[in-house]
């Protein structure tokens, strides 16, 4: 069974597009834009790994994560962010966070990073 | 002396000499008046005198009481007035003459009392001579009676006359009819009595006249006397008020000269140095002279004058410390607002970018998926180009946002050497590969900051890869620490490299400067260095020659005393 990939970003275009990229890789991937619809996809379908987009418009995307621990703290949340080191990162990433990823993305270390985040999610 | 005493000492001299010469003046004033009263006295006198002759010539003509009464009345008067002023007699005419004048007054005196008895005998005598005569006239008779008749013809002329000549007449005429009459031989004698005290009236009356001249001459002579006196001292008063008015000119105009010389010429000269330091010429000072207040004040106006010069050299450097500081505030907040500008822009671009990359992304997927066609591979490089020049970008914003959009400054306190020793780690990769020599020279007991460690070690690096950069194979970068003065601690990075020319160096800290190559520095990282370290209150500057090398220095306040919140 692929790995199942949520991605919550507010760029459709981005997110679409990683999720298309993504889907040839072999994962089943899917991208919501907004926060309501990544919470119903979350309840409807549990992925293994999100990757998340703390800044979006009229969402607070720690809330988001929260939301998402609280209704399953094995789903692996890896950010996607702007910024090469966001507030309160540089001693490591905060909790809850799996790891973190700069856009624009890396293609072949965004693999290695849902990879591993995968491979933890299952240990469990 | 001080000018004070000088001053008390002119003005008590000049104030001494005024007070002589009103005394001596005074006393001349007085002098000369008791004299004009002794003139008046001494006018009395001649007046008395003048009177006692009048009343002498009428007593002489009518030989009446009254006149008598007057002569001595005046005589007592004279004799007063001639007491009162006996001093000024005695020294004006001397003694002698006085005890003329007195001798004279008491001779006339007796004279004028022989006369009024001389007159009394006389007017007996006629008397006498009248009841006698007719007494014989009425006995005789005939020749004798005529003969008789012309005996007191004679005899009337001798009453008359009272001449030598018309008594010889009376004594020659001696007929003998009356030569034996007892009666008219008494006759006789009672006439020539009369004709003696004629005499002696006459003695006594040249007498009375030459003694009275004698008076008037005294008297004329002890006036002249006096207003001579008078006239002596009125010119001795005279000439001491001329003298004594010179000297006093004189002497005022030597404390002038004096005064103006230790007081007006300094505060001239005091005025004159004030308007050229007013202008701005500090090159005079006052010539000290002396001990006194103006000494004094002379040595203050130069002390005050170092020290105006010294506060203008100060305040001068102060104003140019400002306008320094002024333009690095105008630099930083310029710097801070490209900043702020720059992270926006850089945050703006990066989703397109993101977007950008992805699409490439695919199209790549799709390519590498799709079957050959003609023109597979040349599609395939357009593709990874835009890739690449999407990591070009990325790195672009990547650097801005991480450096700009850090925002917290977090304080802690921590020695600076541990963060340069960390560097080393960071370096490593680099500093093998260049074969560069990086040495660290760090104080042993460099005092601990109060900073943001993670800002600080950005900052380092920033400038330690810079200085890797400018090297060739095989150079040395240096790192110093130490302190500036107690409370600054200093860190210098200093490279052997191709050094940065004079207009770069105007420029260096600007944000997109760079003299790198394309696409190999953003041309921000010194200006978000320079910004963070003017944030932390430090300061950086460069030196640096062209193909010697540079050294970037940084300054650090130990306990900066306020860090702004934010940068950008």
């Amino acid at each position: 069974m692929s790995t199942k990939v949520l991605i919550v970003d507010d760029e459709a275009e981005f997110a679409s597009t990683l999720a298309e990229r993504l889907v040839i890789r072999g994962y089943n991937a899917k991208a919501v834009y907004q926060g309501d619809d990544a919470m119903q996809s979350v309840k409807n379908d549990p992925p293994d790994v999100i990757l998340l987009d703390l800044r979006m418009p009229g969402v607070n995307g720690f809330e988001i994560l929260q939301t998402i621990k609280a209704f399953d703290p094995t789903i692996e949340v890896i950010l996607l962010t702007g910024q090469p080191q966001t507030e309160g990162m540089s001693e490591g990433v905060p909790t809850g966070l799996f790891d973190y990823i700069v856009k624009p993305v890396d293609i072949g270390e965004l693999i290695k990073k849902i990879i591993n985040a995968n491979e933890k999610r299952h240990k469990r | 002396m001080k000018i004070r005493d000088k001053l008390f000492l002119g003005f008590s001299l000049y104030m001494l000499l005024a007070i002589i010469m009103a005394f001596f003046s005074y006393k001349e004033l007085r002098s000369i008046n008791t004299r004009l009263i002794s003139v008046e006295v001494v006018d009395d006198i001649a007046n008395s005198i003048l009177e006692i002759r009048r009343h002498e010539k009428n007593y002489l003509l009518f030989k009446n009481e009254e006149s008598l009464k007057e002569i001595r009345s005046y005589h007592i008067d004279l004799n007063k007035n001639i007491d009162n002023i006996k001093s000024e007699i005695i020294t004006e005419i001397g003694t002698a003459t006085y005890t003329m004048l007195k001798n004279t007054m008491s001779n006339y005196e007796l004279l004028i009392d022989n006369l009024s008895k001389t007159f009394q005998s006389e007017e007996k005598l006629a008397l006498l001579t009248g009841t006698t005569g007719t007494r014989i006239e009425h006995r005789l008779s005939g020749r004798e009676l005529s003969d008789f008749l012309t005996l007191r013809r004679h005899e009337k002329n001798i009453l008359l006359y009272k001449d030598q000549l018309n008594y010889e007449i009376f004594e020659s005429f001696s007929p003998l009819n009356l030569r034996n009459d007892k009666e008219v031989s008494e006759y006789r004698t009672i006439v020539r009595k009369l004709f003696m005290s004629y005499k002696d009236e006459k003695d006594l009356t040249d007498n009375i006249r030459l003694k009275g001249r004698e008076l008037q001459s005294i008297t004329k002579n002890l006036s002249k006397k006096e207003r001579e006196y008078i006239d002596v001292t009125l010119k001795k008063a005279g000439k001491f008020l001329f003298y004594g008015l010179i000297t006093i000119i004189l002497l005022g105009i030597i404390i002038n000269i004096k005064l103006s010389r230790n007081i007006a010429i300094p505060i001239k000269k005091l005025e004159e140095i004030t308007k050229k330091i007013s202008a701005g010429d500090y090159s005079d000072l006052m010539e000290v002279k002396g001990s006194d207040e103006i000494a004094s004040l002379e040595i203050s106006f130069n002390q005050m004058e170092k020290k105006l010069l010294e506060t203008k050299f100060s305040l001068e450097h102060a104003i140019q410390k400002l306008h320094e500081k002024q333009s690095q505030l105008v630099a930083a907040e310029k710097l801070a607002t490209l900043g702020t500008f720059a992270a926006g822009v850089a945050h703006e671009i990066n989703n397109p970018l993101a977007i950008i990359n992805e699409k490439a992304g695919l199209m790549k997927d799709i390519l590498e998926m799709a079957e050959d066609f003609k023109y597979k591979s040349k599609f395939l490089d357009q593709v990874d180009a835009i890739t690449e020049s999407v990591k070009r970008c990325r790195n672009i914003t990547h650097r801005i946002l991480g450096f700009a959009r850090k925002t917290e400054v977090s304080i802690e306190v921590f020695d600076i050497n541990d963060i340069i020793n960390e560097l080393k780690g960071f370096l490593e990769k680099e500093v093998q590969l260049k074969n560069i020599q990086l040495e660290m020279n760090l104080s042993e007991n460099l005092p601990k900051v109060r900073s943001d460690r993670g800002q600080l070690q950005q900052i380092f690096l920033n400038i330690a890869k810079n200085a890797i950069d400018a090297v060739d194979n095989g150079g040395v970068v240096a790192i110093f620490t130490g302190t500036k003065d107690p409370s600054t601690v200093r860190v210098a990075m200093q490279d052997n490299g191709h050094g940065i020319s004079d207009d770069a160096l105007k420029h260096i800290f600007e944000p997109f400067f760079t003299t790198k190559e394309k696409g190999k520095g953003t041309g921000l990282g010194l200006s978000i260095t320079y910004g963070i370290i003017k944030n932390l209150g430090g300061d950086i500057h460069v030196e640096s020659e062209v193909n010697k090398g540079t050294t970037f220095v940084i300054e650090l306040p130990i306990n900066p005393e306020h860090t702004k919140g934010e940068i950008a």
